[in-house]
């Protein structure tokens, strides 16, 4: 009976230690009592993908216990789990669409990150970089409406260039992109016979062309063809041996996607983020047109305080020193008045009713 | 032969010609690809490949593809563990129990199940396993392969066991030993070799898929060794990185390309070898 | 006992196909229900809200032509080269036959990622406009090889599936041709026939429909494949008028649609449905080459179809 007795005894306390190591252990806090950050997953937009695995990589010297692993499956997939809840944040270089917002379990914050944009690429036998191209003529273009190098409309914008009578091969995504759904809202805002035809959204119907799987597969489609015509995001195009075509603004100037003319799109940016918010045709001087910003989605109420502070601290983290960094890889920073109000959209993350602050490691 | 007409001779040595010329032509694609993917991936093999995860781009060669390692060994080594005793049993039954037409749809079923495209396999455990845990996983990825390498090893196994002559059965039968036991203790032990080869055949096709595990595994940048979370594998990470606007990406998705090039290419002669000693024990 | 353990599991394996058309058939059932009969004869696939609209047609289309000229240049090297294996002695024989079950191990990545950057352009600037200009110029039949020869298309997709589908194309007809009764080839040969002859007369007509299968068999490997595929045919729901055009198949276009697809929305319910279509066919074709296969074992032993109750013996190696 009392050896019964002694092996409860033993049993309770063992199992109660480790009950209160189990507690203990996971609250990210390291010997020094500072927030450690816990393990993180998250997956979205193809777009922001080297970016934002460098900064992941960074903010662990930040801190340590942030393990975030990002998986970029593109924006749709990225809603898609973000809403089942398989990942702990979400990524997508669209603002979230009503009936998104609506399949959601819970109110979620759309927080702009870094600046891109869309290039229109060309491979054309003695054609430099910088063919002007207005947004009519672009829509055009991927309509399959102006079908040759040489056409009128295309002269019209560039006198004195010499161009070829080499037909057009247009060469568009073949996935779902985030990349697709600002280009072709530029076509729409652009061209009703477009907005018509075809529509803005992540996959569309192409009236004409053929399809290149990711960035990759339409630099590699556009390379392979001489004469062909695509759309590249930024950073892609920087890195890859295409001719960039200037944009004309609203205002009739042309200008060259560059990190800079980006950059000064981004003010337009207006808070509260909705599902036609966009930073398109800006008219700040010197913008490029086809310019957009790339969301992290991070739901407003966090049942897990230690997520919820490593989700913060990382947002907060991005938004002032990430954003030293974004330009080594091609990316346009937040222009200063835009970064605020994305910091201030931070504080609507709470836990258990209360705002989660960002930690002293990440504000020091 | 004697003297033959011209006419016949010709055609004859073309005859030979031609096959000759496909055994040449099926060589060619083999060399071609595998000296090329030496030739991309040699540059990405270092320590830091093997053993540790992503550096982030702005550094890829500081860090690796340990992950997908680790993430490839889980995933296969639990497809192995799930998809082997269920194929062995199920040749058992085919090659020892069966008779008439539930043997037959099963074998049936097998080869479908066997031509079904690895895609299906993928898109069949996301909607039952993946949306039901919640969650990307490992196990989720391993039980899309065994989909896939159950109906191999289940018919590869059945024609090992069919090669068992039937005397050594009848013998033991004679002697009174259980069916069974004769089953487990004398017939699998003599097609032993011969199932291990069906196995590690087996095991090179679950190594080399990708579209099972695009839809079931998610991917990780970091060494994950829970079953129930999500985990990175060797042929997803070469899909993704191949990829990318990071040219320095690139040397490590070739790196990885020639991994499972060394891994599958390894265990098929590896299986070879086993069988023809098999062969040897079996005549 | 043990019979009915080893029976249980046997059992497993049919619940696991009939679990497979379930998940897929529910999941695309919202599909089916919206467009029935229209999305096997569709043409247009649109996901964008408000326009949604899903036909299977182009994709069914791209895999039955990237299957086709798959089978079509694979089957004549399979059978050649099993005849050869099944000549020669065995100090060539044991290396070749490795070094065929070799490219079936290569991984699908690794055959995607060479055709892109090494088949694909060698056969956009050399094969392709070669073939243009002499068998493109042949009225009516000719018009499948003319076109751009530039950037991916249906032909490099089948090009790379005919090296894919080589190994078990070979497999099968090897056991197929070994199954014939050598006394049929060296009467043959004792009454003077060349190699050539006695081949033809004592052995190709008993293996024609075990070819039969064994191409059937190819061809439905071919139907599956779906990551090399993906990365080399262009994946645009197209149905092309030559085969020098861009174009998806089932397998292709769900790889490269099915993680962004969002389930609000029938996106992917239509993936799904088009997987459904997909399981059909490779049932079908699995199906029928087992009868073909079966077919030439009996009409080899004299017995009548469906008496045999043993397989076909596996060639030894």
């Amino acid at each position: 009976m009392s050896k019964h007795r002694t092996w409860i005894a033993v049993a309770t306390v063992s199992v109660l230690a480790m009950i209160g190591t189990a507690c203990s252990s996971d609250n990210g806090n390291g010997d020094s009592g500072s927030f450690e950050g816990v393990s993180l997953t998250g997956a979205g937009a193809t777009f922001p993908d080297p970016i934002y695995e460098q900064w992941f990589r960074d903010f662990r010297s930040v801190e340590p216990g942030a393990k975030i692993n990002y998986q970029a499956i593109g924006s749709g997939g990225g809603v898609e789990q973000f809403t089942a809840q398989t990942v702990d944040f979400g990524a997508s270089d669209a603002p979230l669409q009503t009936d998104e917002i609506s399949a959601l379990p819970g109110q979620a914050a759309e927080i702009p990150t870094v600046l891109g944009g869309v290039v229109v690429a060309y491979d054309v036998p003695g054609l430099k970089t910088g063919l002007k191209l207005d947004g009519k003529t672009t829509a055009e273009i991927f309509l399959g409406a102006v079908t040759k190098w040489n056409a009128p409309e295309i002269a019209a914008q560039n006198p004195g260039v010499t161009l070829p009578s080499t037909p057009i091969a247009v060469v568009h995504r073949s996935d779902e992109s985030g990349t697709t759904f600002v280009f072709t809202s530029w076509l729409a805002s652009q061209s009703p016979e477009w907005q018509q035809k075809v529509g803005a959204d992540k996959a569309v119907q192409w009236p004409t062309g053929i399809g290149g799987d990711g960035n990759d597969g339409v630099a590699a489609g556009i390379s392979q063809t001489s004469g062909s015509v695509g759309y590249l995001s930024y950073d892609f195009a920087v890195t890859s041996n295409l001719g960039t075509a200037q944009i004309k603004r609203e205002d009739g100037t042309y200008v060259a996607p560059s990190i800079e003319s980006i950059s000064r799109a981004g003010g337009i940016l207006t808070f509260p983020i909705g599902p036609e918010t966009n930073i398109l045709n800006s008219a700040a001087p010197g913008a490029y047109p086809i310019a957009s910003t790339t969301y992290l989605l991070i739901y407003e109420n966090q049942t897990d305080p230690n997520k919820g502070q490593t989700l913060v601290d990382l947002a907060y983290w991005a938004l002032t020193k990430g954003q030293d960094m974004v330009q080594q890889l091609n990316y346009s920073p937040l222009p200063e008045k835009i970064r605020t109000q994305a910091l201030n959209l931070l504080s609507t993350v709470q836990h258990q009713g209360s705002t989660i602050q960002p930690s002293p490691a990440v504000k020091g | 032969m004697g003297r033959l007409r011209a006419g016949r001779r010709w055609k004859d040595r073309a005859f030979t010609a031609f096959l000759w010329a496909c055994a040449f032509l099926a060589m060619v694609p083999l060399v071609l690809i595998s000296v090329y993917v030496v030739s991309r991936g040699w540059r990405a093999l270092s320590v830091n490949f093997f053993t540790k995860e992503p550096a982030g781009p702005l550094d890829p060669s500081a860090g690796g593809i340990a992950q997908s390692f680790v993430g490839t060994g889980l995933i296969v080594g639990m497809a192995t563990l799930f998809s082997v005793p269920l194929g062995i049993l199920t040749a058992i039954y085919l090659a020892e129990y069966g008779r008439g037409r539930f043997a037959g749809a099963v074998r049936l079923i097998a080869e479908v199940l066997l031509s079904t495209p690895s895609i299906v396999a993928g898109v069949f455990i996301w909607s039952l396993v993946v949306v039901a845990m919640g969650t990307f996983s490992a196990l989720a990825a391993a039980l899309a392969l065994t989909v896939l390498m159950w109906p191999v090893i289940a018919r590869a196994a059945e024609e090992i066991l069919r090669l068992v002559p039937q005397e050594l059965r009848e013998g033991a039968l004679a002697l009174g030993v259980p069916r069974w036991r004769v089953i487990l203790r004398v017939v699998v032990p003599t097609a032993g070799a011969g199932i291990l080869t069906a196995i590690m055949l087996a095991v090179a096709r679950g190594l080399g898929e990708t579209a099972p595990i695009l839809l079931t595994a998610l991917g990780n940048d970091f060494i994950n060794t829970n079953p129930l979370q999500p985990t990175d594998a060797v042929p997803l990470r070469v899909f993704a990185d191949a990829r990318t606007p990071v040219a320095a990406l690139h040397e490590l998705a070739w790196g990885g390309a020639l991994m499972l090039l060394v891994a599958v290419l390894g265990l098929s002669i590896a299986a070879r070898a086993v069988s023809s000693r098999q062969q040897k024990r079996m005549t | 006992m043990f019979a009915g353990w080893t029976g249980a599991v046997a059992l497993g394996l049919v619940g696991l196909l009939a679990l497979l058309l379930a998940e897929l058939i529910v999941g695309g059932w919202r599909t089916f229900d919206r467009f029935g009969l229209g999305f096997f004869l569709g043409r247009e696939w649109n996901p964008v809200r408000g326009r949604e609209a899903f036909g299977a047609l182009p994709f069914i289309f791209g895999t039955l032509v990237t299957s086709a000229v798959a089978v079509a240049l694979a089957v004549p090297v399979a059978v050649g080269l099993a005849l050869l294996l099944n000549e020669v002695r065995g100090f060539v024989r044991a290396p070749l036959a490795s070094f065929v079950d070799v490219l079936a191990a290569i991984p699908s990545v690794v055959y995607g990622l060479w055709g892109l950057f090494v088949l694909k352009p060698f056969l956009d600037r050399h094969i392709e406009p070669f073939m243009t200009s002499t068998i493109g110029t042949v009225p009516v039949a000719g018009a499948l090889f003319r076109g751009n020869p530039n950037g991916p298309d249906l032909f490099t997709a089948g090009v790379i599936l005919a090296i894919m589908i080589l190994p078990i194309v070979t497999a099968v007809t090897r056991e197929v041709v070994a199954v014939v009764p050598r006394e049929l080839r060296e009467g043959a040969l004792a009454l003077g026939a060349t190699r050539y002859e006695s081949i033809r007369m004592a052995v190709l007509p008993y293996a024609r429909s075990g070819i039969v299968g064994a191409t059937m068999l190819g061809l439905g490997r071919a139907l599956g494949e779906t990551i090399a595929v993906s990365m080399i045919v262009g994946n645009v729901p197209r149905i092309g008028a030559s085969l020098f055009e861009p174009g998806a198949t089932i397998p292709s276009w769900i790889a490269s649609s099915f993680r962004e697809a969002t389930s609000v929305g029938l996106h992917r319910s239509a993936l799904m449905a088009l997987a459904v279509v997909l399981v059909i066919v490779a049932f079908v074709l699995a199906a029928l080459s087992r009868l073909l296969v079966r077919r030439t074992a009996s009409l080899v032993s004299g017995e009548t179809p469906g008496a045999a109750e043993t397989e076909i013996p596996k060639v030894t190696r």
